[in-house]
Parts: structure tokens; sequence; C-alpha cells
């Protein structure tokens, strides 16, 4: 037989064995040389260092420790999925094999999508343990509710994104200088993208390291009196899904990786995956900060997560009883230890609560990427009255210590309630200022009037004329059971200002 | 070959000045086949790619926490370029036979640091940038003194996870400078101010002894590869 007899082969000719059993053969041995499985301690210990430690360090709440782990996690696997990814799919250029495994019977696309599949697995099952570790020890210190599985699924989802990114970089140009040139490109992106963020109308959030409101720190009070939205979760796992079937279609697209038959399918995987992605990217644009601080994308959104989370409340055994949410069970002592002096000073009264009871914050988004967080409405309401209390850590700013969060309780709710109860608010009498500054000074609050009791938190310390000040330390120098009977007495015209500071006690 | 036809061949560099021109010409072609050999131009361009990328990204508006991690990213991948270089492509026989190697290796990652401290610190110049030159070379050695050690440990071709990995800790010990509590060890020193001594010292300790290994010993060099 000559050359010129000899039939051409104008595809590879398919293997015997069975497809299911070659490729699930394929992928095992790439998943025993794969570098992804040697990266696993790199990125475990990144995760441990910069996303585990910080997490355990917050409060036990779900929303928090799930929201900080899907950023910490991301940024923890992003270098060494990347590098790893592109390392692998350099491989065959690095050991000048590409020739050698051309004439093999499956086309180069398969064998390439072995290699980023076992990357990808490895990278998983490394962040599957990570989110188990973290999720079990807030399970054990949890008081209530249950683990947020969309910000895991959103930081899984990008896994395979970033592997085929660092693989498909790897592929396309081959070189030494390849996956630390994508992994720093993959980080810059990743970490520094939501600098582009303004308000919450914004296509950046797009990026899975956005968990809500960008430049809202996560926040105590999202997803624990009404459900996690999954809108903005939703979104990021389609742009994700989107991105990884487009780049790993591209992959397909240059000579040499398949015939024709291979590339126009792969075309179509392509714009399929590209037009899945910038739906998402879309969909990221319409979303807007709802009232509990979490993206709505009126598209994705159900209404049915709308309505509150029942639960049923824990409460302290103070005069009056101080009701919160189970999931902050655990602050339950402190709020009720740095009220009780002000408790002792109003229970009874008319007009008195008879619970203080923890409610859910509303959001307003302000200007820029500012966001507004306080009570709607007047802090006492309802019939009988209850007093609405904001606890310090759902307002924004840094995590507090125990006698931290005692003395904001007491400088905040306990000024708020002695004002409420007085009726001490903006057009208050001098009897009435009096009063309240009375009323503190006997429990040990800080001398301040209020700014704007609804936000429970005096941000301006006001000096009380000197008449008034004189007649607050006359009137917090009585006993308190005179102060009580007097109060007992007076109150319903102290609050209707038919009061002069003279007649005070 | 004959001795006749031996009498023939010009005798090598019989004046003075020949013998002069020689060796610095022979010097001249092993730096340059050294620099080849470990893809020193394209190192090069990956350093003028990184501050340029530096340039241009600072010519937009940056928040605080970008504005500190922005240099940093750059000062890695530049680190990353730098140890790279230490992979040699011809392993054994190179180090049996090349005694001049431990200075062209030396010589390579200190040219290659200069330029890149330069280029970065030239790329701030009329812009914020964060922190200043100090930073710029206190983060860009310690960044190569890590990459460096990899290179000694796993690989030149692996010795990019070093700084990479150490890109993501020096941004997270920055974040905590907001972000409480504070990570205030010097071995983190990208989060310390630019003149803050121990830093200074660990970084300079982390390249000295990076710089020292490879080039003595030279990259590990994995078989296989």
């Amino acid at each position: 037989m000559t050359a010129v007899q000899a039939p051409a082969a104008a595809r590879p000719t398919p293997v015997k064995r069975g497809p299911l059993r070659a490729t699930a053969r394929l992928l095992r041995l790439e998943l025993r040389r794969n570098a992804m499985l040697w990266m696993l301690p790199v990125a475990i210990g990144l995760f441990w260092f910069t996303a585990y430690r910080k997490a355990v360090a917050i409060p036990p709440l779900w929303n928090l420790r799930a929201a900080s782990m899907q950023i910490g996690a991301l940024l923890a696997f992003v270098c060494p999925v990347v590098g790893a990814a592109a390392w692998m799919g350099s491989r065959e250029s690095r050991r000048h094999t590409t020739d050698l495994v051309t004439i093999t019977a499956r086309p180069r696309w398969v064998r390439q999508l072995a290699t980023w599949a076992a990357t990808t697995c490895w990278a998983t099952v490394g962040y599957l343990g990570c989110v188990a570790a973290l999720y079990g020890v807030t399970a054990q210190q949890a008081a209530w509710g249950g683990p947020l599985w969309w910000p895991a699924a959103v930081a899984a989802a990008s896994l395979p994104a970033l592997s085929a990114l660092g693989f498909a970089a790897g592929t396309l140009i081959p070189s030494r200088f390849t996956p630390p040139v994508a992994t720093v490109a993959a980080f810059f992106v990743l970490a520094l993208s939501t600098q582009l963020i303004v308000g919450s109308q914004s296509y950046w959030q797009i990026s899975p390291v956005v968990t809500g409101p960008w430049d809202m720190t996560p926040d105590a009070g999202v997803g624990t009196f009404y459900p996690y939205l999954p809108d903005l979760p939703i979104a990021q796992v389609m742009f994700l899904t989107g991105l990884t079937i487009a780049v790993l279609g591209a992959v397909a697209l240059p000579g040499g990786s398949g015939g024709g038959w291979l590339r126009r399918p792969a075309a179509a995987v392509t714009m399929a995956g590209l037009v899945a992605a910038g739906t998402a990217v879309a969909l990221a644009g319409t979303g807007t900060m709802d009232a509990h601080g979490m993206i709505a994308i009126p598209a994705l959104h159900d209404a049915a997560n709308d309505r509150p989370l029942r639960y049923t409340p824990v409460c302290s055994h103070t005069a009056i009883p101080v009701c919160l949410n189970p999931a902050y069970a655990s602050y339950l002592p402190t709020a009720a230890t740095a009220l009780a002096p002000v408790l002792s000073e109003v229970a009874g009264l008319p007009g008195a609560p008879v619970r203080i009871s923890q409610a859910a914050a509303t959001y307003r988004q302000g200007i820029g990427n500012s966001v507004g967080i306080g009570l709607p409405g007047p802090p006492i309401s309802g019939t009988p009255p209850v007093f609405r209390l904001l606890l310090p850590s759902q307002l924004p700013g840094p995590t507090m210590t125990t006698s931290e969060l005692a003395a904001a309780v007491r400088s905040s709710a306990g000024f708020a309630l002695v004002a409420s109860v007085i009726g001490d608010n903006a057009g208050a009498t001098r009897a009435q200022q009096a009063v309240t500054a009375a009323l503190s000074m006997s429990a040990g609050l800080p001398q301040s009037s209020p700014a704007a009791p609804t936000r429970q938190r005096p941000n301006a310390t006001v000096p009380l004329p000197a008449p008034v000040q004189s007649a607050a330390r006359r009137f917090a120098a009585l006993p308190a059971s005179a102060r009580h009977s007097w109060l007992m007495q007076h109150l319903a015209a102290l609050r209707a200002g038919r009061i002069a500071l003279a007649q005070l006690p | 070959m004959t001795a006749g036809t031996a009498r023939k061949v010009p005798a090598a560099a019989p004046d003075r000045e020949a013998r002069l021109a020689w060796p610095p010409r022979a010097g001249m072609r092993l730096l340059r086949l050294y620099a080849a050999s470990r893809r020193v131009p394209v190192a090069i361009g990956a350093i003028a790619a990184c501050a340029v990328g530096l340039r241009i990204a600072l010519t937009g508006h940056w928040d605080s926490y970008g504005a500190l991690q922005l240099p940093l990213v750059f000062e890695a991948g530049a680190a990353a370029a730098i140890t790279i270089t230490t992979a040699s492509p011809l392993g054994e026989p190179e180090r049996v036979t090349g005694r001049w190697l431990p200075f062209l290796r030396l010589a390579t990652t200190l040219a290659l640091t200069a330029a890149a401290a330069g280029a970065l610190t030239a790329a701030g110049i009329g812009a914020h940038l964060a922190g200043g030159t100090v930073d710029v070379l206190r983060n860009l050695a310690g960044m190569t003194g890590i990459g460096l050690l990899c290179a000694a440990a796993l690989g030149g071709r692996l010795a990019w996870i070093g700084p990479t990995g150490y890109l993501v800790v020096g941004a997270y010990g920055l974040y905590t400078q907001w972000h409480g509590p504070a990570l205030t060890t010097p071995w983190i020193w990208p989060a310390r101010p630019p003149h803050d001594v121990g830093a200074e010292m660990c970084a300079a300790l982390v390249f000295t002894i990076g710089i020292v290994i490879t080039s003595v010993r030279g990259a590990h060099d994995p078989a296989g590869e």
C-alpha cells in the first residue's frame, strides 16, 4: 500500500469504549495530575487568614457571616484558582506535547474541558470544605436561623468562571508569564471593580463580591426580620454561568481545537453564554435597594419574600420586658442590664410602654452610596404602647464590645425611651426638658437632648439652659418613690405642656 | 586538519587591543544569552505593562481602599514577572558548566527589581501614588523576595505563587486598617506606614534571603518540567 492509497482520516475516529466511561477515565487522570490539588493549601490558608478569622470574630448571625464569607472566600480563591487554571491551560505548550496529543482520538476541546473540569472540581472541593467549616462553627454558635445558601452559591458559581478564565488565558497565550498576569488581572477586576458602583442601580453589582448595597458593610439587620432576597444572587449566578459557558465555548474557536463540525456548535454555545451573561448584567442594573436593605430586582422578585419572618422573641425579666429577635439572643443580657435603670424609672407611668420590642430597621438610599438606616415613625406606638428598639448593631458602624454596646444602648434607646414617655420632642416645654434630664440623670444616662427621637441616636449634645439644669438637678435629687408618685399624678399635664418649670418639685 | 592548515589560522587576539576587546564582547554575549534564556525581555515588557497599567489606573477616581490597594496589585504583578525569570530551560548542564551563573542571577534580579521600582515610581509622578516611592520599593522588594523563595522551593515557573498569594494577604492587611482589629505585624508590610522601620526590615530581610538563595543555588527545577 502506498501513501496515495491510504484513506485520509477526515476526523478523529471515535473510540470504541463507551463515551461516558472514557470521559470519566479522562477526568480521573486529570484529577490525579492537576495543579489545583497542590494549590489547595494556599487557597485554604488564605481563606483561613482573610475570611474565617474575620467571620468568626463577628457576632454569630447567619446573615453577617454568610455575607462576609462570600466576599472573603472569593478573594481568597481567586488567585489560586486562576493561577492553577492558567498553569493547566498552558500545560501542553509547556511540555511541548501539543503535536503529540493532537493526533489522539479525542478532539482537543474535549481534552481541554476535562482539564478545566478537574481544576474546577478541586477548587470546589476546597471551597466546600471551607464553607462547611465556617457554617459548622456558626451553626453551633448561632441562636436562631439557619444557613444562608445563596451567598455560598454565588461564591461556588464563581469558581468555574474563574477557572475558565484562567484556563482560557493559559490555553490561548501559553507563556510562563500568563499565570501571574491572569492572576493579578483577575484579582484587580474582582477586588477593585466595585469602585465603579454608585447607588443601588448599578450594572457593576453583578460582581460576585457584591452582597448588597455597596459601601454598606454587611449589616446585622439585613436578612433577619425579612427573608434574604435571592434577586441579586440569582442574577450573579446567571452571569457567572453565562460567562463560564461563553469562555469555554471560545476556547474551541481557534483553529486546532477541532474541525468545523466542532467550531460551529462552540460558537453557538459562546453566543448563548454571552446572551445569558448580558441579560444578567441588564437585570442587575434594574435592581434597587428595598426598605429592608437588600437589592430587589423587579423581574426576579418574589413578593412572598416581602413578608416578615415569623419568630418568637426572647424577653428579659425587667420592670418592662425587653424583647429581642431570637437571632440577637446573645445581646439580651447586655441590653436588659443597660436599660434596667431607665425601665425602673418609667415603669408604671401613664403612657409608658408595656414592652421594649426590637424592630426591623428601614433603609433609604441616600446620595451616592450612602444609606440611611432608622425607625419609621415614632418609637412608641400601638395599644398597649410598645417601645420599638433598634440595637446599635443594626446600625452602620464597627463591631462593638459588650461595654461599648451597653453604653450605646443606654445613650440611644435609654434616652429615647425617657424622652418618649415625657413627650420631650422638638416642641417640648422647659419643664419637660427638665424632667427628661432629671430622669436621665437618675438612670445614669448621658445628659443630652435627642436631635431626632425616631433615630434613637442622639448625635448632638445640646446644653440645657441654666434654669432647666437647676430644676432637673432638684427633681433628680428627690427620692425615686417621690419622683414616681409626682409623675403618676402630673405626667398627663406635663405631656400636655400645662406644667411650668417653677411647678416642678 | 593538518599542522600546515593550522598554521594558516590567524592567531587568536595577537595584539593587545584585541585582547582587551574580547572579554567584554564575550561577557555581553553571555549576558544576552542568559537574558534570552530567562525571558528577561518579556519580563521587562511585563514590568512596563504594570507601570503603564498603574499610570492609567491612577488617572481614575479611587476611594481610600482603592487608592491604597491599587499600587499593591501592580507591585505584585511586577514582582511575579521578576521572579519568573529565575526559571532555567537548561537545567543540569548549565549548572555544571556555568561558573558565572550566580553573578548572572544576582545581576539580573537586581537589575529587574531596580527597573521595576523605577518604572512604578515613574508611573506615580504627577498623580497620587499612595505611600510614595518608599512604599513601592519596600513592597516590591519584599514580594520579590517571597517570589524568589518560592522559586527556590517550587521552581522558577511557579514562583508567581508567592507574590500573588501575598497580594491577598497584603490587601487584607490594608482592609483591616478600616475594619479592625487592624493587623499590625511588620511581616504584613503593605499594611504598615511607608516609613515603618520594622516593616522595611522584614521586607529587606526576605528580599536578601531570597536573592542569596536563588543566586547561589538557582531556582528549583522540578523533574519533568
